[in-house]
Parts: C-alpha cells; structure tokens; sequence
C-alpha cells in the first residue's frame, strides 16, 4: 500500500486583485510531498514561494484547486478549522523567529499546546522536554531578548515540534543568521528528518536549497524543471 | 485558557505603567465619582433624618381647610375612641393681632391653644407654660415667642408683666412664659407667636367657629405612618376629604428621604457619564495595544489561536484593565468621601449598593469597549499580521 501523501496540491492557482490588476502568484501548481521527506521549495523573490508557503501552512486558501494536509482538504474552511489545522498538523519556523516578546523561552514552547487544550502539567513536561532536546535546557526562563538568533530558533523549532505536526513548515530559517549558525540550525533539521520528520524548506538560496533530497523549483507562479535562477 | 489569558492581561497592564494608569485615569474618576456621591447622599440622607426624629416624628397633624362644622374644639375627644394608638390631642386657632407693652408695638399671630400644645416640643426659655386650670377659666395669660418678647420688652423683664393685644379691643393679658428661640429649627418657628389658652382666645379674642389643627401624638410603639393612615380613614368616615388635610412628620421624612434619594441617584447619573467617558478611554487604548500587538496577534494565529481566543485574550484584558479602574476608584470614592463627611461633620455611612455597582459597571463598562478592539483583533489576517512591522 502506498502512503497518502502528507502535503498535495492538485491544480493550485491562487489570484489576488491589486488594484485593478489581477496578480496570479500561484498559476496552476500541482505537487505532492511525500511522508518523511525533506524538500526545498526555491525561486526568487516574487515566484510564489511564500504564497505557496501560506498555502501549505493553511494561513491562506486557494482561489481555485485542491490542496490537502495530512489528509484533510483545506477548501471551503473556515478560519476556525483552519486554525485547528494549523496547530494540529504544522509546526511554522520563520526567519525573523516570531517568538512571543514578552514571556520566557519554556511559555514560547507552551503556547501552541495552550491552544490545543493540553493540561497545564503535561504542557510544562513537554516543552521542557523539547527544549532539551534542541539543546536549551538551561536557557528555559529566559525572554527571548536575552537568547542570540540560533538560540531564538532553536525555541522556535522546538514550539513547531511540540505539538507533533505533520510538516515542518520552514521559511528561510537561516536567513537572519550568520552562516555558522546558520548552518548548525541547518543540521538540526537534516537531524530531525532522519528522525522521520517531514520538513519543507522554503528559501531564495540555491545553495540552501541543494543541501535538500528533494527539491522544487518555482518561477512565475508555476514549478518548473531546471534552473530557475538564470544561472547556466 | 482562561487563566492564560488573565496572566496575559496583568502581564500587559503592568509592563507600561504610566500608559495603564492614564488610560484608567477616566474610569477611576468615573466610579470614583459615583462611589462618593452616593456615600454622600447615603450620609446626608441619614443625618436629616436623625435630626427630624429628634422631635415631631410623632405627631400628626390634622388641618381642616373647608368650614365644616364638625371640627370643633370637642371634635379633638374623638380621636382617641377611634383610633388606636394616640397619646394625646392638643388643638390651635389662630388669628393676626396687635401686642402692645408701653411704646412698643408689634404685629403678631396670637394661637389660642389647649395647654397640652406645649407636651410636643417647644421649650420655655423664662416663666413656664400656662396650665388646664388656665385654660378652664379662660384667664389672661400669654406666652411669649422669642423675638416678641425681645421686641415687646427689650429689657427682658417679660414675665410677670403685662402686654395687651388688640382686637377690635385691648385687653390686658399677663406674661408667663417666653419660649426658646427656635430659630434654625426644622420644627415650626415660633419666635413670633404668642400663645394663649384655647377658651381665652374663644372668650375674649375671638370667636372660634374651627379649629385650625389637630395636633395628635402618636404612643410609643405606634408606627406614625400607620397611626396617619387610620387617622385619614376615621376622618374620611366624618368629613369630604376637600375639608381637612392630615400632614404627618413621619410622611415629611419620607418625602425628604425620597428626595435626597432622587437627587443622589440624579447626581450618580451624571457621575455615570463620565464613567462612559472611561470607557471609550478604555477602547481607545485597546485599540492602541491591538494594532502595537498585531504581529504577536499573527504568530498566535500561525500556532493556533482561532479568532474565538484571540478575541477572549483581548476581551479579558479589556475587561481585567477596567475592574482594576473601578478598584482604584472605589477607593478613591471611599477616601474622598470620607474626607468630605469628616469636613462636613456628617456621620459616613457607606453605600454598598453603590460599590456593587460600580464593580458590576465597570466590568461592564470593559466587555462593552473592549468588544470591538477585540473583535478588530479577531479578525485579523494572519498573513498580514504575520508581515507587520
């Protein structure tokens, strides 16, 4: 028996009116991203991706098409089951981290288990597990002002998992930091997929990109075969 | 979740001061304002009537206003075997009259009353009352007002002189007496009255056709209000009701009672509007923190929140951030309260309905205002709000 995949995407588009304009930033994409599999979705800046990425992580829905999450299609939901859907089944990593200001590494990692519904008891075991597990056992109490920019995203990694998601939703994860940290963040990931995770990987860098098994290209609101970059 | 979101609240509220307390500043005045009108009402109300049950509480007075013959002097002897409850009736009639003594001249409404008139209130200041013996043999004898007998005699050797009062002729009548001056009094003022036996006035002033009050003092243990109303049912069996009018001080205490009340709750209201300007102060500052608070309201959303709890954790804090401002303004209606009434020498009695109140008016005052920030916040988009600067 061959596995559903855990993200589709059948005939995607995705139209927004700007003005008077009709900008189509996805036009007619169709993908599947296997269980278990680390991808990269790559283009420039303005292809799509990030569209595409509010797609996946059930922020946006499409205007036409089909798109499945773990089994469950996202069309006609309302913003209510759409919010399920997002602490259910996606564990969102940004570039700018997006931690919550004002309360400690450990309530960062507590809050989507909040929303779920989860026990107070068992959310605080949890998130300290999971900050253990990304190396910040130490680190739990302090604001997110107080940790560096590995250290912030390795918070936010930990509040993406803690609720066991289906995708790792990662846009640019390494954008804000330096390339040594950067590229300890990047084998945090390489880590969690050999864990079994499934992880998506949106960036604009090739080179981030190719570190990737799997990879797709976008161009013009469409996937396309080959370089999307211009480069030879 | 609840809790969460209480935690949340505090947590913002504190975190700027300065900014929390202005925004409060509104709701604080609001219901301290409230708090302390009706503390003071409260106390005002209670001090005038602690000052009237101090004399005339038990009294009711009967005053025919038409010529019906039937209030005559011996009319007074039927109360008492028709209603039950009263201790005594005493009877007046009046009339203008001229007061002579030597040079000075005064003009003067002369009462021809029974000697228990005087059992009431009024106290006698020289000499004393004159007595039933007095009055059954209709003697001569006069008591004096205050002022009158200031101006009659202003060498203040009233008693045991003589004055004559004048009407249609002069007749000599002997001093006994001179009351206190019951100026500033909330019973009648009678520093320029003179008093005279009933049968005297009927005799020798002038002929009685009707009484002009009944005044009747209720027994103790007798409820006043009560003892009136069966007093106007007796009257009602005798009498058209056009022919006497029944005053009791008992109902004038609830008339100033209910009045004080009135223009307590008319001041509170007023009050009240600044309570509402506390709240739009309090929507003013949501919406602040709403739009400050957008990128944390996106990533909320990316983790999960539904608009239900977004709008909740605002709602609560809304709500949180208001009652903290009717605490604050309890107090300080408390304290401002409490310092006017010791300025003012009035007894502080606090009104807990107004306190209840307020607390229930403020909370209120929060879900209200704090309704569409949150609800602004709700429905946020979370890619837009995720983008946020």
């Amino acid at each position: 028996m061959i596995e559903k995949p855990v993200i589709q995407l059948i005939d995607v588009r995705r139209y927004y009116l700007v003005g008077e304009y009709l900008v189509k930033a996805l036009d007619g994409v169709s993908l599947s991203i296997p269980r278990g599999s680390f991808t990269a979705i790559m283009g420039p800046s303005g292809s799509g991706k990030s569209t595409m990425m509010n797609l996946i992580g059930c922020l946006d829905t499409p205007t036409s098409g089909y798109i499945t999450i773990g089994g469950e299609m996202t069309n006609g939901m309302n913003e209510e089951e759409l919010a399920y859907l997002r602490n259910e089944k996606i564990g969102f990593v940004f570039q700018q981290f997006n931690l919550l200001g004002k309360v400690n590494a450990l309530e960062n990692v507590m809050t989507p288990m909040t929303y779920a519904g989860i026990p107070h008891k068992e959310r605080r075991e949890r998130a300290e597990e999971m900050l253990e597990k990304v190396g910040l056992k130490d680190r739990m109490k302090h604001l997110p002002s107080e940790l560096s920019g590995g250290q912030k995203q390795r918070v936010a990694i930990a509040r993406a998992l803690v609720n066991d998601p289906d995708i790792l939703l990662a846009d640019e994860p390494t954008g804000a930091l330096d390339s040594k940290t950067g590229s300890e963040v990047m084998g945090l990931f390489q880590e969690l997929h050999e864990e079994g995770r499934t992880i998506v990987f949106v960036t604009h860098d090739r080179k981030l990109g190719s570190q990737c098994p799997n990879q797709v290209l976008i161009k013009d609101g469409r996937i396309v075969e080959g370089d999307v970059f211009g480069e030879s | 979740m609840f809790l969460e979101n209480l935690k949340l609240a505090f947590n913002s509220m504190f975190t700027n001061k300065m900014r929390t307390f202005l925004s409060l500043l509104g709701i604080v005045i609001g219901v301290g304002s409230v708090v302390t009108i009706m503390n003071l009402g409260e106390s005002v109300k209670r001090s005038i009537t602690d000052s009237m049950n101090i004399g005339g509480v038990d009294e009711v007075s009967v005053i025919p206003t038409g010529a019906n013959a039937v209030f005559s002097e011996e009319f007074a002897y039927t109360f008492q075997d028709n209603v039950l409850g009263i201790e005594s009736v005493s009877i007046y009639v009046n009339t203008n009259a001229t007061l002579r003594n030597g040079q000075e001249t005064k003009n003067a409404q002369v009462y021809g009353v029974t000697s228990n008139y005087f059992d009431s209130s009024e106290d006698i200041l020289y000499g004393d009352f004159f007595t039933r013996e007095n009055n059954l043999h209709r003697d001569q004898v006069v008591v004096l007002g205050y002022d009158l007998a200031q101006d009659l005699f202003p060498g203040g050797d009233a008693v045991g002189s003589y004055v004559s009062i004048f009407r249609n002729q002069s007749k000599q009548y002997r001093v006994v007496g001179v009351l206190d001056d019951t100026s500033g009094s909330i019973s009648t003022n009678t520093n320029n009255y003179a008093f005279i036996p009933f049968n005297t006035f009927d005799q020798r002033l002038k002929k009685v056709n009707a009484v002009s009050q009944y005044t009747i003092k209720i027994k103790e243990g007798y409820n006043a209000t009560d003892v009136a109303a069966d007093i106007k049912s007796y009257l009602s069996t005798v009498a058209s009701s056009n022919d006497y009018y029944v005053s009791s001080a008992q109902e004038l205490v609830n008339m100033t009672e209910s009045v004080t009340g009135y223009l307590t709750t008319f001041l509170a209201a007023i009050a009240a509007i600044s309570l509402l300007v506390g709240g739009i102060g309090i929507m003013n500052i949501m919406l602040v923190t709403v739009v400050e608070r957008t990128r944390e309201i996106g990533i909320r959303k990316a983790l999960g929140a539904t608009p239900k709890t977004i709008r909740s954790q605002f709602l609560v804090e809304a709500t949180v951030l208001s009652i903290f401002g009717g605490v604050i303004g309890i107090i300080f209606g408390v304290v401002v309260s409490y310092v006017v009434a010791s300025a003012a020498g009035w007894t502080l009695y606090f009104s807990i309905g107004a306190i209840v109140l307020s607390l229930a008016f403020s909370s209120a005052v929060g879900i209200f205002f704090g309704w569409y920030p949150a609800a602004k916040a709700a429905a946020l988009d979370p890619i837009e709000a995720l983008a946020y600067e």
